[in-house]
């Protein structure tokens, strides 16, 4: 197993309290494969993703439980700077706003090739061929003659592809691509979803890909974990999921999609809003939204139920089978 | 953002437009851009030649003054213009021009070597502050409190009043000592909002390390704002180097400033308003000249108030 993340628990210590931000998360990437982390704003998914990277700001930002074992090894042992040489080298990221996530003073180029300065020592005039090379791989159109161009005169997808070059730069083993489409259009979406896809294909690297988008995931990954509140409440395949939730959130979350035979119809959501993490509601977190609660779920926290029986499906809904049924 | 998005997007479809790229339809970068903006800035030109003619005087001030100003002939004292001294004689019977001449050296020297002092050493301090926080910051911010409460001309009193050198350096000193607080305030801020940029945290995922990040992805865009306030603060350490020698405690004789020349004369402002005249229009005219360009470099520098 390539990475593993085992009940990880992060919080952050605000002048306001203690916002419990991840509780006890636990997910797995094989090599090659692409697991999709879903859920709303808070509900975990990106402060997951940065204690993986190590980029959590410390303070306010806390782990304060469990590991993460990449390739064998436990993250949260590793000195910071054995934890730097690890991150850009064996894992990278995506971020979502490609234009802020590069810096406006240094060329593009510039930017692509300081990956193979700072780990491979490689000189300037080499590293600028090698950013030739990957502006290539990531297709964008006349590398050569665009690799001195700052990042304020490309495109949008364009950038996005950028951040994908500079991700892929030294072949890491993992990649984490939080929303990496969400500030882009919808036809450039697919173009960069689909590069993506095709390069962790190539490169048979594992992908965490974070999003809020149902529509995103639906293509690209293996295996989905639906996230609430800091934890996950459920995880499957990525069609089962979509043919059948197993957990009332997710059910919400696929209700809420337009679709083009409902037109006219009111659009479902959601009701309530997402919970505050300073004050995370007993039981199960979901309960005062969940169309199905009952008063086991306002006192008893569901654990994670084995929905299928190899364990590749799991809800943390006490009422599983009904909504499983119902679906 | 979106407003952001679709301006370069434009951009791309149109190269060698008018604000992506050069005349010659290559990339520019911030910097070349700003250059680009300044070059055609009269104010720009205006005080920038200005300058340029001050400093080479001052390196060179027999270029347009062939006397001594330590040569005096007492028999002229106070006289008014003659042939080969057009702004007269003053009290000691010093030619003016030539004094005036001779005073830039000072006031540029000073100007100059305190600005780069306090830029330096307040980048430096309210840089490391502003980027690496905690105790360092909090202590750092106080200290920069404490300098900023001691009152210019009081504390040049007596600070400077004990000090027995007629060098530039004391008065250099001075200035350094009070001035690194104001640009360390404005590093500090500005890293600090550099610092939350994404592109920083990109280059943090990417295994960029705390001397790459601040050096490479925080400095380069948090400088804009220390420089325009290095450069304006430039024309206002000339004023005070001239105020500090008029009040006796800045440079002291043989050094030629304005300073002193402009407290001698007046003494006799009645008798022989030339005196005066000469070196306090010059001191104005540099002043005046440094602020111009601060100002047209904050413009450059600044793309929100273009």
């Amino acid at each position: 197993m390539l990475l593993q993340v085992r009940d990880l628990h992060v919080e952050f210590r605000t002048h306001d309290g203690v916002a419990k931000a991840v509780n006890g998360v636990s997910y797995e990437v094989d090599a090659g494969e692409t697991l999709a982390v879903l859920g709303e704003s808070g509900s975990g998914k990106s402060v997951t993703a940065q204690a993986i990277m190590g980029i959590l700001d410390v303070p306010p930002g806390r782990i304060t439980g469990g590991e993460i074992l990449f390739q064998g090894r436990d993250l949260l042992q590793l000195k910071e700077d054995d934890r730097r040489k690890v991150r850009g080298a064996e894992m990278a990221m995506i971020f979502q706003d490609a234009l802020s996530s590069l810096n406006p003073v240094l060329s593009v180029g510039e930017q692509l090739g300081e990956m193979f300065v700072v780990h491979r020592g490689m000189s300037r005039k080499d590293a600028r061929a090698k950013a030739v090379e990957l502006m290539d791989r990531v297709r964008i159109p006349a590398a050569k003659e665009r690799v001195g161009q700052y990042p304020h005169q490309f495109s949008g997808g364009m950038r996005q592809r950028i951040m994908i070059a500079m991700a892929l730069a030294l072949e890491p083993a993992l990649i984490i691509a939080d929303e990496p489409t969400t500030a882009l259009d919808v036809t450039v979406q697919a173009q960069v979803m689909d590069l993506l896809a095709e390069l962790q294909q190539e490169y048979h690297m594992g992908l965490i890909l974070i999003t809020h988008d149902l529509g995103v995931v639906a293509d690209v990954a293996d295996r989905i974990a639906v996230m609430y509140a800091g934890r996950i409440v459920e995880t499957a395949p990525v069609h089962d999921l979509y043919k059948a939730p197993a957990h009332p959130y997710t059910r919400g979350l696929l209700d809420s999609i337009p679709r083009l035979d409902h037109k006219g119809h009111e659009l479902y959501a959601i009701k309530g809003l997402p919970p505050n993490l300073m004050a995370i509601p007993p039981g199960c977190a979901f309960h005062p939204r969940c169309p199905r609660a009952q008063d086991v779920c306002l006192t008893d926290e569901p654990p994670l139920y084995a929905v299928a029986e190899d364990g590749a499906r799991e809800s943390a809904c006490h009422f599983w089978r009904e909504t499983l049924r119902d679906a | 953002m979106d407003l952001a998005m679709s301006e370069a997007e434009t951009l791309e479809k149109t190269p060698g437009g008018p604000l992506g790229t050069g005349p010659a339809g290559k990339p520019r970068s911030l910097w070349s851009d700003a250059w680009f903006q300044l070059r055609r800035n009269p104010v720009f030109l205006v005080s920038g030649l200005l300058i340029l003619f001050l400093v080479v005087i001052s390196i060179w001030p027999s270029l347009i003054a062939s006397g001594d100003p330590l040569e005096c002939h007492l028999s002229k004292a106070q006289e008014g213009p003659e042939p080969g001294h057009p702004f007269g004689y003053d009290s000691q019977g010093c030619d003016v021009y030539t004094r005036t001449v001779y005073g830039a050296r000072a006031s540029i020297t000073v100007g100059v070597c305190a600005t780069l002092g306090a830029a330096l050493l307040g980048s430096l301090l309210g840089g490391l502050a502003g980027f690496f926080g905690g105790w360092w910051d909090a202590l750092l911010s106080r200290i920069a409190d404490i300098f900023f409460g001691i009152p210019v001309i009081l504390g040049g009193l007596v600070l400077l009043s004990v000090v027995t050198s007629t060098t530039v350096w004391p008065v250099v000193g001075f200035i350094v000592l009070l001035g690194w607080p104001q640009v360390s305030r404005i590093a500090r801020g500005s890293v600090i909002t550099a610092k939350q940029n994404d592109y920083v945290q990109a280059a943090r995922a990417l295994g960029a390390g705390n001397g790459r990040m601040l050096l490479r992805h925080v400095a380069p865009n948090a400088v804009a704002p220390v420089i325009v306030v290095a450069t304006i603060a430039l024309g206002t350490y000339i004023a005070l180097e001239a105020t500090l020698s008029f009040l006796g405690v800045g440079l002291r004789p043989p050094t030629v400033s304005w300073g002193i020349d402009i407290a001698n004369a007046a003494q006799s402002i009645r008798n022989a308003p030339h005196m005066l005249l000469w070196p306090a229009g010059a001191l104005s005219v540099t002043v005046l000249a440094f602020i111009m360009l601060g100002d047209a470099v904050r413009d450059a520098l600044d793309p929100k108030l273009r």
